[in-house]
């Protein structure tokens, strides 16, 4: 609670308070680098942030709110990051609880990296969040989950393709069999270090 | 500088030049693109406004200006423009990186889920689910055939004589002795009802529940439901804290905070309050009516009338907008038996930790009551009550355990009933009332978290007179028509 007064007194919305805008160079080296993960309900989240985290996590209600933010310690290559499980959120306008407190996460933290999760068989549906993320340029990884059951249905994504088309990184992942999740954790360890030293 | 590289795609002309006008209206730094924050105030989002307001404020109201010209532009909502364009962008990128092989005709699985959601035919899996997953598995063999063993053979050849045997060959005091094994004894009441009662019920509900969960059978079931939802003002996606409220009503009052609007959110937990039993109840009430068609038949239909009128009314009392729904639908999956059994376990933990010392406690408090002759108090003044609606006197300990927890009171039916002190009409109704009356104290609690105090303090005192009308208004027609269940 104290850590996170703090936070939100030092990045609130607007106010460049402290020089921490995303983009810039954080610093603060006491500062751990904090990685997002956002998406609709039921797409893997927490499957992501669980094998990302291991076994520290704590889970509390978001200041003012009923909702439950989950938080936890993940070490990548040496580099501690802080995981921040956000609520299910279908839109960056927000109709419920849930999706006020995964906005305000997005947009109050700042996270350095967000994980933007989805269900890679239902993307026509995922993307037009993935869109909004790139329109506010808030620093997104798309994580193409639940490929299994993607090849199942007969669905083939071009991954190369897909990351070029919308310029960021995209990854494909099956979390419950921690397929992918290497792949995940190198990339967000160098989104991390590129921010850490692009000053 | 680490941004994206692509620029973003561009709305239509109209909507593009009001985002630029406004992106240069905003002078002041902002944690995200002055695109999305333009884009958020064409869309009348209440927490960007205020704070734009606040940052740019000798210029706000031109701001206002060109988003109300913008507005003016379209037929429909703005948001409704923008939400298209993406969805269009959307597939665009995917035309060119997607591929789908058809296959040939719809699989098994397509098919199934067809019929689960159909109106006709999905009625009738709803149906076999409920007889063989609720009645058959949970009513018959949890909460007949188990605590039947567990409670007259385990706890009344093995447990109870040994500890009886223990106790007072420990202290001869009568009054301490009471305290572990007489009529409200932590072994012989609070154990017993928790271990014997509760515990092959609660089981056997969650490992049913937990192959719907992990089978994609919920979702469906709340599209099916849908239809009959919005007749009562909510929307499907009410079904799926309903239906969690027949786990555990105090999870499912939780779980309303999916719901979109105060409305709907208000409407379930009053509904969740009143008129879902939870698996406890649900259980002990399967168990004791079993035997009796009719009787279940008439306690069916009892509650479900009753939810589905005080659904109706509040929809048309309580203001506010009506929510449209919309549900993910995952594909049906075959159940692994390993999740089950480690899902069950889980809730049974969470559920055991949670129940156990809560029977001790009302153990020890209904000890003291009678020590002290509140208890004798409390149960003369629901007794006039209880016999108001055709019960014996002896069914006010029953709601007077129901005012600790709803399973509670459950086992306290369930342990009249099978010592032959409540039978026929008197036993329906008062299983009517304990499944309306009161919500457990947990339950309240998070009412009053999630909904406010005033909100819920309005529903408990309108549910708690209210049960007992129904049960009033039940005894009076079955008995005036003669009715012998």
């Amino acid at each position: 609670m104290a850590l996170w007064e703090k936070v939100l007194k030092t990045i609130s919305f607007g106010k460049s308070g402290g020089g921490c805008h995303w983009g810039e160079a954080r610093l603060d080296n006491n500062h751990l680098s904090r990685v997002g993960i956002v998406g609709n309900p039921n797409v893997g989240k927490s499957v992501v942030f669980n094998n990302l985290t291991g076994a520290y996590v704590t889970v509390s209600n978001y200041p003012g709110t009923t909702v439950d933010v989950a938080r936890g310690k993940a070490k990548i290559e040496g580099v501690g990051i802080e995981v921040v499980d956000t609520p299910g959120m279908y839109s960056l306008l927000p109709i419920t609880e849930e999706e006020r407190v995964a906005r305000l996460i997005l947009f109050e933290e700042r996270p350095e990296v967000i994980l933007h999760v989805v269900d890679s068989k239902n993307l026509e549906r995922m993307l037009p969040l993935t869109i909004q993320f790139i329109e506010a340029r808030l620093p997104v990884i798309l994580d193409l989950n639940m490929m299994d059951e993607t090849e199942v249905a007969g669905i083939e994504i071009d991954v190369n393709r897909l990351e070029k088309e919308l310029g960021i990184p995209v990854v494909a992942t099956v979390a419950t069999a921690g397929r992918g999740m290497a792949t995940i954790r190198k990339r967000l360890v160098e989104y991390v270090r590129n921010q850490n030293y692009a000053v | 500088m680490l941004e994206t590289k692509t620029t973003p795609f561009r709305y239509d002309e109209s909507l593009e030049s009001a985002l630029s006008h406004i992106e240069n209206l905003l002078k002041d730094s902002y944690s995200v693109s002055k695109r999305t924050v333009s884009l958020l105030l064409l869309q009348g989002d209440p927490e960007i406004e205020r704070r734009v307001r606040k940052q740019e404020a000798s210029s706000y109201t031109s701001i206002q200006r060109i988003v109300s010209e913008a507005r003016a532009n379209y037929n429909q909502p703005i948001s409704y423009v923008i939400a298209l364009r993406r969805q269009q962008e959307a597939k665009r990128i995917l035309s060119t990186t997607v591929t789908k092989k058809e296959k040939f005709g719809i699989g098994f699985a397509e098919r199934l889920s067809r019929t689960m959601m159909n109106p006709v035919t999905g009625s009738l899996i709803l149906l076999i689910v409920l007889y063989f997953g609720l009645y058959q598995f949970v009513g018959v063999i949890g909460a007949g055939i188990l605590v039947d063993f567990i409670e007259s053979t385990v706890f009344g050849e093995w447990v109870n004589p040994w500890v009886t045997d223990f106790v007072v060959g420990l202290v001869p005091l009568q009054i301490i002795q009471d305290l572990f094994i007489g009529k409200y004894g932590i072994v012989t009441l609070g154990l017993s009802y928790a271990i014997a009662i509760i515990l092959p019920i609660v089981t056997t509900f969650f490992i049913v529940f937990s192959i719907i969960e992990d089978s994609g059978y919920l979702p469906r079931l709340a599209m099916l439901i849908d239809r009959v939802f919005k007749t009562i003002g909510l929307s499907g996606r009410a079904v799926i804290p309903m239906v969690l409220g027949f786990g555990c009503d105090t999870m499912a009052t939780i779980v309303t905070r999916t719901q979109e609007t105060r409305r709907e959110r208000v409407i379930t937990t009053l509904l969740l309050a009143l008129a879902i039993p939870c698996s406890a109840q649900l259980g002990v009430i399967f168990a004791i009516l079993s035997g009796n068609g009719l009787a279940l038949i008439t306690w069916v239909m009892a509650v479900a009338l009753v939810l589905l009128l005080i659904g109706y009314l509040a929809s048309k009392v309580i203001p506010g907008e009506r929510a449209s729904f919309y549900i993910e639908v995952p594909p049906l999956r075959l159940p692994k038996l390993s999740n089950i059994l480690v899902k069950t376990y889980s809730r049974l933990q969470w559920y055991f930790i949670e129940v156990l010392p809560f029977f001790i406690m009302a153990s020890i408090l209904l000890w003291i009551g009678e020590l002290t002759g509140l208890f004798n108090l409390a149960i003369s003044g629901l007794e006039p009550v209880v016999k108001l609606i055709g019960l014996p006197a002896e069914a006010a300990v029953v709601f007077l355990y129901g005012f600790f927890r709803r399973d509670f009171g459950a086992a306290g039916l369930y342990d009249l009933h099978s010592s032959g002190e409540l039978l026929g009409v008197p036993l329906v109704v008062a299983a009517v009332v304990l499944t309306l009356f009161i919500p457990c104290i947990a339950q309240v609690m998070v009412m009053l978290k999630e909904r406010g105090i005033k909100t819920a303090l309005a529903m408990t005192l309108f549910i708690f007179p209210f049960a007992f009308l129904v049960g009033f208004v039940l005894n009076l027609i079955l008995t005036k028509l003669g009715v012998s269940l």
